[in-house]
């Protein structure tokens, strides 16, 4: 029962944090000198045109009332309407979005399949060949930027090799011949499931060099983390009772160490989930993936505040989802772990 | 064992993901697929009556169900488009999605590229006249023209297409305003009375809000419908499919009124990318067919590849820096003239722009009707500035000027600093502030004896006439809107009005007044005007028959192009 208490209370919790969330972003947006009724016109409104937009948005209402207003009909699931393209934002979201946690969650496959196991191995033989080759690894992608490590993938798999596509995320002659059906928005899966072979095989090709750009700071993360605390935990005495019980080095390793290491490296993982949440706009921009980085970034240069506010609101909500999620699994693997 | 069991679990869904990651390396031979395509080209030439006549015969056919048939490459036309495209309804469209609506949508009539004989010409009217006055407008329409919806396109569905774009008044809608009343004569007649004297025919040619689509369309499936990805005109492509921010499909409208030959590319390709190094790696990698942005640094380079062309054309948008003709010291016309020869224009030019640019006659920018090399231009010469400093009562300068200019905009900034630099050598401190656009804007449009000196914009036509640029920038105005330099001259308002009345009717005599109109500014000094740019396109060199027409900027008639 102390879970569904613990549970309850992080989701109300999550709610004032939405709730204050919302508040600061809708007044910064607003309170920036910018016309949003001249914007919704377009590039060159009349006085008359500024005046009847004025009023059809309720820009002439107090602040307070606005956001009121706001808020009313984001409890009805309504996030409005961006005042640069005037179209309802959820429709705009309902591509954006999964484009971008398609994204993240392959650079986060790509991340913590090959973060955690190396991590694990590079503890075990401390000092040794593939230790030296991890910790560089890590250092190099912990400390590459992103915008220089995108470039240079472009520049090897596409300008020098050949092998894989620049940008987007189906090719032209997909799209003309094998034209994708949107049902969850996640491509690879899409065509998956509608037995479109050739459409699955270019969705996931587009996918690589950007999930790994993006991949590259949680990659160098979690294999530092696991590293030092597999170190750590080889040292307790309960290892030394498995080695002298002569269990398998295998088992050791990725059952019994990992389990009792993972725990730092877990907070990593959710943490490197939002940041990648946030980091793929400058991945976005470089492979022009139509995803929430580039919509924001959009968004932001021509001050559609509607839409910095939905963004904001929605990496909160990822944000708060996946910390509770993973402070759960936390719980699930180490019953010491109190949740309070 | 409790315990164990979430670990195991973990241990699963990495397995399961490493065995969805091993599904990767198998798609390498995607590669494949891909090459025969590139092979498929020359095939195509070996044996061109043989395998490739039937499929290109069904193709039109075809275009409902586009998977049917592979298209071959050489059919498909891709541009690739720096930026993204905003709103695709006809009626309210007002931005970069005009690449598209042109092709899609038609007007009434058409603006001829520069260099033409006659300025209009005819598309969706065959032929119009006005009264003498222009305030009544009678425009025959063409016979035999279909809607993509299979909609007769008639002087009904021509009165609803302009009421609508009126009634929702969005966008570029007020070019309609003098229309006061559209009358059905016939089923192809069609009578507009104006409130007032207009260019009705030029007006109907505008590159934004003068769309003709389809009523029925409109009507039962609304605008979103169109955004997400339909168009309903009578253009030669139609939408096929649209991924909002990522790429946009136009196929071949079989019924279209002006026919089909051999050579037309089947396929459009609208793919958005807005980063310029992949802008330019897609051209020539060959993935692209066509773009524009590239980085100006890299265009000799682009040039001296043999399989692209680089197309360097006048553009209808010019760079001016609106000076604060109410308030000291700007308010002395001595003092604004002074500015105007303190910029060195050639240098700029030519060690910034390059050829992206050309110094400017006076507002209206080069290539547009209106435009005359009889308008003076001002020169760099700073021995002149300093006499006409020394008359105006400030022989070492000694104030302070707020020149405001879009952030981000690197050759409005190069403006700034090298002007701050000449200006430093008059005694005169140039501070430049980079605001966004809505907020140099706001500053500009409060009390102008609190607002900056000098107001750096581009400026472009809504409405292919000389007046759009006077009337907006220069014309009194109750409210400030465009018009940044506070400039107020009974005289010059007059002189412009009748123009723009007239121009219906005595294209000639307009031309002569808004001449003179821009020689009263250009001696008024109101404003510097730095250069007008040009529009720099890239093409692949086997795309043949592309035309420049800056009256649709960026746009790319696909119907006209053969490979």
């Amino acid at each position: 029962m102390q879970r569904w208490e613990y549970i309850l209370k992080r989701l109300f919790l999550a709610i004032v944090v939405l709730f204050s969330v919302s508040l600061i972003t809708f007044f910064i947006a607003r309170v920036l000198p910018s016309d949003p009724a001249a914007a919704w016109v377009g590039p060159r409104p009349t006085q008359e045109q500024i005046a009847k937009a004025t009023q059809t948005l309720g820009l002439d209402q107090p602040l307070y009332i606005q956001y009121w207003r706001y808020l009313t009909s984001l409890l009805h699931g309504d996030l409005g309407v961006s005042i640069k393209s005037r179209q309802p934002i959820l429709t705009e979201l309902k591509t954006y979005l999964p484009a971008t946690l398609e994204l993240v969650i392959a650079s986060m496959i790509i991340g913590e399949l090959i973060g955690i196991p190396l991590g694990v191995l590079s503890g075990a033989w401390k000092g040794g060949a593939l230790d030296n080759f991890s910790r560089i690894l890590a250092v190099a992608c912990v400390s590459l930027p992103t915008f220089f490590l995108g470039l240079l993938l472009q520049l090897i798999f596409f300008a020098r090799l050949k092998l894989l596509p620049i940008s987007g995320r189906i090719s032209n002659e997909i799209a003309i011949n094998y034209p994708v059906t949107p049902i969850t928005g996640f491509y690879t899966v899409d065509t998956l499931v509608a037995g479109n072979w050739p459409a699955f095989q270019d969705a996931l090709l587009h996918l690589i060099l950007p999930a790994i750009t993006l991949a590259a700071f949680g990659l160098g993360l979690s294999i530092r983390m696991t590293r030092a605390s597999i170190i750590e935990t080889l040292n307790e005495k309960y290892i030394l009772a498995a080695r002298v019980a002569g269990l398998p080095r295998r088992t050791i390793l990725f059952v019994l160490a990992l389990k009792n290491a993972i725990m730092p490296t877990l907070n990593v993982v959710g943490l490197s989930f939002v940041y990648s949440l946030t980091g793929s706009i400058l991945v976005e921009v470089i492979f022009s993936w139509p995803g929430l980085g580039q919509y924001l970034t959009n968004a932001v240069l021509s001050l559609d505040f509607p839409v910095i506010v939905s963004v904001t609101l929605i990496v909160t909500v990822f944000y708060v989802v996946v910390n509770l999620v993973l402070d759960l699994i936390q719980a699930a693997i180490d019953p010491r772990v109190a949740l309070s | 064992m409790r315990t164990a069991n979430p670990v195991s679990r973990w241990l699963a869904v990495v397995l399961l993901i490493a065995l969805l990651a091993s599904c990767a390396p198998p798609a390498t031979p995607t590669q494949a697929p891909a090459q025969p395509v590139q092979t498929e080209a020359p095939a195509a030439t070996e044996a061109p009556a043989a395998t490739e006549a039937p499929a290109a015969t069904e193709a039109p056919a075809a275009t409902e169900p586009p998977s049917s048939a592979e298209v071959p490459r050489s059919k498909v036309f891709v541009y690739a488009h720096p930026t993204t495209f905003p709103d695709l309804n006809p009626a309210t469209s007002y931005s970069n999605d005009l690449v598209v609506m042109a092709n899609c949508y038609e007007g009434l009539t058409f603006y001829n590229p520069p260099g033409s004989a006659e300025i209009l010409a005819p598309k969706l009217a065959v032929s119009w006249e006005s009264n003498p006055e222009t305030t009544e407008w009678t425009f025959k329409l063409r016979q035999g023209v279909k809607f993509h919806d299979g909609e007769p396109f008639n002087a009904e569905a021509l009165k609803y297409s302009i009421e609508k774009t009126k009634e929702l008044a969005v966008g570029a809608a007020y070019i309609w305003d003098p229309v006061q009343e559209i009358q059905v004569v016939d089923e192809y007649t069609v009578k507009f009375n104006l409130s007032y004297a207009a260019p009705l025919d030029l007006i109907a040619s505008a590159n934004y809000a003068a769309w003709i689509f389809s009523p029925k369309a409109y009507e039962e499936k609304g605008a979103d419908w169109f955004n997400e990805g339909h168009c309903a005109g009578t253009g030669p492509y139609t939408i096929e499919s649209y991924e909002r921010g990522s790429r946009l499909v136009m196929g071949r409208f079989a019924d279209y009124w002006g026919g089909w030959k051999e050579g037309q590319f089947e396929k459009v390709v609208f793919e958005l990318i807005e980063d310029p190094v992949v802008l330019q790696q897609k051209i020539e990698s060959g993935e692209a067919d066509f773009t524009y942005q590239v980085a100006p640094d890299n265009l000799p380079a682009l040039r001296n590849n043999p399989d692209l062309v680089v197309y360097s054309n006048p553009s209808f948008q010019n760079l001016v820096g609106l000076l604060n003709t109410v308030k000291p010291p700007l308010d002395n016309k001595l003092v604004r003239q002074a500015l105007s020869y303190s910029f060195p224009y050639e240098q700029f030019i030519q060690g910034v722009m390059g050829e992206r640019a050309t110094q400017s006659y006076g507002p209206v920018p080069v290539g547009m009707w209106g435009q005359s090399k009889d308008v003076p231009q001002y020169h760099y010469d700073l021995e002149k500035a300093k006499s006409l400093l020394t008359e105006a009562g400030y022989p070492d300068g000694g104030f302070k000027l707020l020149m405001t200019f879009a952030t981000g905009d690197q050759d409005e900034q190069q403006v700034g600093e090298l002007w701050k630099a000449e200006l430093a050598k008059l005694g005169i401190e140039l501070e430049i502030q980079g605001l966004n656009w809505e907020a140099q804007w706001d500053l500009g449009k409060s009390d102008p004896q609190k607002a900056q000196d000098i107001f750096v914009m581009y400026w472009w036509p809504d409405l292919i006439s000389p007046y759009s640029f006077l009337r907006s920038m220069f014309h009194s105005e109750d409210e400030t809107l465009f018009n940044l330099a506070y400039y107020k001259n009974p005289q010059f308002d007059e002189l412009i009005d009748q123009a723009n009345e007239i121009s219906g009717s005595d294209r000639e005599k307009a031309t002569q007044m808004f001449i003179e109109a821009q020689k009263m500014l250009v001696d008024d000094a109101v404003s510097l005007f730095f250069y007008d740019l040009a529009n720099i396109h890239i093409a692949r060199a086997d795309v043949k028959g592309f035309v420049d027409n800056p009256a649709y900027p960026h746009v790319v008639f696909v119907y006209s192009l053969t490979r």
